[in-house]
């Protein structure tokens, strides 16, 4: 699973890689090139009937990837200049293959693999709107394939008189069959799909149960949290009152976990950043990244307990008993280990209890679950003991 | 081949002290139907506090004998009751056993004798939602299931069609799609239950409110339903709250146009050959109206159910499916 920013949140582009105070930590995320930095909405709203530099749009965005090129800056993926959900333009499909077909060959210039590209919607009527899908990702997908690009499908918001309603692949089950369709038709699999979570917030969709549902066709998420009733790039867990939170991320964190999601993580909290002084980038920019290392540590916990030969638990209280209760049928652990004396030699859920000491022995293959919050220090102390494989276990998003 | 009437909920119309004047009241607002609000006599709110009254505690004899003037009112109004709602929720979670047995052993199974009693066809009910934010929708349909199975044999009995409802939960802060909105899988259950049962045991009732809450594509979602649809909730809110107001409320825009898909309702109604109730679930907007306007109220209501069929039948009549 690899995160990575919008561009959208970063500021500064012009200076990549030269800003101490970026989001970017070059070892450890990527960036998603977001042609919106460039082609503004509105501009598209606006083509052909209002002056739009269409040519500086695109020299600008090949000189963020020549820039990302020279600091080695990893491009995760690319999304195209959509339409807006109440746009009334219906003669803009030609243009829009066209900033397709571009960004393909951007994204195979740049080595970037995903191109998010927004399904036709505007002035289809409704029995059409496959068909005029079909011929057109047919068409981009041809090309994709031969640039070994991947195009990711992304839901979309449908509109009512100012009512934002569940618009082109919102529904899983199509979002799903048109996937398998166009990969079956190009006998490769060229498309995927990009789970946006603001288009779902504002369709009250349950993103756990749609991500679940549409499994390894997910290829990216795009983690961005609104009220539920207008559009907002916002950082995740900021929107709460005395009710409660505005998205349900824990909902979203089981569902990802239950397609074992090893895609892109796209964090777009541009509305975040743009409410906040200047003088509060750097730590917002280290909030950012934080809840981002969250949510990839929250969705990869249950994979790395699938996928490690045996286990350990290290910590015998609260959280181990969470563990036994939810994982120890299908991932039994060999034993339980705690700092405590008083417990050696105890069972816990049947499980015996052992000091520290006994991890000196573990084969390298045993993961060691830190089961308590003290997560740093505990990892501290299993490697002075030698243990190669740690992870840590939450409690927070359990079924 | 049946007609399209209008009808309209009962709660806030139909008191229990005075029936007849509900029921006339009724009438002379335009409606020929009534969707009678059994659920107001065993409060839902009530239930999730972990509470219950006593009233469905009356052996059937009673029941029968305390709704015989609503029957009987009803009748000399004109009024046919053609759906109720039964109380909900039906389970409540992390609530004791013993009320969650008291709903399905002796709430659910009076509340069809009652049905049957007035001669009503349909009974909504409300699919459980899940336990706290992280149950998931397989296992609230699957508890949902079984509560339908003990009602099955007495629901064929009685010849009643038990209609699910599409409904939202509230997580937090935020709203999100609950049970029975995905209209392929409520279809599959539906068709699986009912030959497993050998009669029309199951049926779905089309909730507008709760549909314009989580975004629905109303005429595709009644669409895949098609005949299943055997009951409605029309209502209208901002897709913000469930409001329950009437329809044309809303605007959401300077262009001042309804924010609910009203084209997209009455084309999914055309289309699927909806010839049933047009059924306003509307008592919540009554009570913003004074006492003195509540009868302009309903007859508004019913005029914008006069208003639909007219629209139905010539959309039926256009693509030749009268």
């Amino acid at each position: 699973m690899q995160v990575s920013f919008s561009t959208k949140s970063i500021y500064g582009l012009g200076r990549l890689g030269s800003d101490p105070d970026s989001v970017l930590d070059r070892n450890a995320y990527g960036i998603t090139v977001d042609a919106e930095s460039f082609y503004s909405r509105n501009a598209l709203e606006g083509y052909g009937v209002t002056a739009f530099d269409a040519g500086g749009a695109r020299e600008r965005c090949r000189k963020l990837l020549r820039d990302c090129a020279r600091h080695g800056v990893s491009i995760s993926a690319m999304r195209m200049p959509r339409l807006r959900w109440d746009t009334k333009r219906t003669d803009l499909r030609e243009l829009l293959l066209q900033i397709g077909t571009e960004g393909i060959d951007a994204c195979a210039g740049a080595g970037c693999g995903n191109l998010v590209i927004q399904p036709l919607f505007s002035g289809i009527p409704r029995a059409l709107l496959w068909q005029e899908n079909h011929r057109y990702y047919a068409a981009l997908g041809r090309k994709a394939r031969q640039a070994g690009v991947r195009i990711l499908l992304e839901n979309q918001c449908g509109h009512v008189n100012g009512h934002l309603v569940r618009g082109v692949c919102a529904d899983a089950a199509v979002a799903a069959e048109w996937i398998d369709t166009l990969n079956e038709e190009l006998e490769a699999e060229v498309f995927g799909f990009c789970l946006d979570t603001q288009a779902c917030s504002l369709c009250r969709q349950d993103m756990g149960e749609m991500a679940a549902y549409l499994g390894e066709k997910v290829k990216a998420v795009l983690v961005r949290e609104c009220d539920g009733v207008h559009e907002a790039c916002r950082l995740p867990f900021t929107g709460i009152n005395a009710a409660g939170y505005d998205m349900d991320w824990s909902g979203l964190v089981r569902g990802l976990r239950k397609s074992a999601f090893d895609g892109i993580l796209i964090m777009d909290a541009s509305d975040t950043l743009r409410g906040f002084s200047h003088l509060f980038r750097p730590q917002v920019y280290t909030l950012i990244r934080s809840v981002a290392d969250y949510l990839q540590w929250q969705i990869g916990m249950e994979r790395c307990i699938r996928e490690s030969a045996a286990r350990v638990l290290f910590g015998a209280g609260k959280m181990c008993r969470q563990y036994m209760a939810h994982y120890a049928e299908n991932y039994p652990p060999l034993f339980l280990c705690d700092n405590d004396p008083s417990r050696w030699g105890t069972k816990v859920c049947g499980v015996e209890v052992r000091p520290p000491e006994a991890l000196r022995d573990l084969p390298e293959e045993v993961v060691v679950m830190i089961c308590n919050t003290f997560y740093e220090e505990t990892a501290a102390q299993l490697k002075a003991l030698g243990v190669k494989k740690i992870g840590a276990f939450s409690d927070e998003c359990l079924p | 081949m049946h007609t399209l009437s209008v009808g309209v909920q009962s709660s806030n119309i139909i008191h229990d002290e005075h029936p007849f004047e509900g029921f006339e009241m009724l009438g002379r607002a335009g409606f020929t139907c009534c969707d009678f609000s059994l659920n107001n006599y065993l409060p839902g709110a009530e239930l999730y506090a972990h509470r219950r009254n006593d009233f469905f505690d009356r052996p059937l004899p009673a029941l029968k004998a305390f709704f015989a003037r609503h029957r009987e009112a009803a009748k000399a109004a004109g009024i046919r009751i053609n759906q109720m709602h039964m109380p909900y929720p039906g389970y409540v979670p992390g609530a004791p056993d013993s009320i969650n047995e008291y709903l399905a052993k002796v709430m659910a199974p009076k509340s069809m004798e009652i049905c049957a009693f007035f001669d009503c066809p349909y009974i909504v009910i409300h699919g459980f939602k899940p336990a706290g934010d992280s149950g998931s929708e397989r296992e609230s349909w699957e508890r949902t299931e079984a509560f339908l199975k003990t009602l099955a044999p007495m629901a064929k009995a009685l010849h009643i069609t038990i209609c699910l409802e599409n409904l939202y939960v509230s997580r937090g802060n935020h709203i999100v799609e609950g049970p029975c909105c995905d209209a392929a899988k409520a279809a599959a259950r539906i068709d699986r239950i009912n030959e497993e049962a050998g009669a029309e045991v199951l049926g779905f009732c089309f909730d507008t409110g709760h549909a314009n809450l989580i975004g629905l594509d109303f005429e595709d979602f009644l669409t895949t339903l098609g005949d299943r649809i055997k009951t409605l909730h029309i209502h209208d809110n901002d897709g913000i709250e469930d409001l329950h107001q009437i329809p044309f409320t809303f605007a959401r825009n300077r262009e001042n146009k309804a924010s609910t898909d009203w084209n997209g309702f009455l084309a999914g109604l055309a289309g699927i050959g909806f010839d049933k109730v047009l059924s306003f679930e509307t008592g919540p907007a009554l009570s913003a109206f004074p006492d003195r306007m509540k009868q302009d109220a309903l007859r508004l209501i019913a005029q914008i159910g006069e208003f639909f069929a007219g629209e139905i039948r010539e959309k039926q009549a256009a693509s030749g499916s009268d």
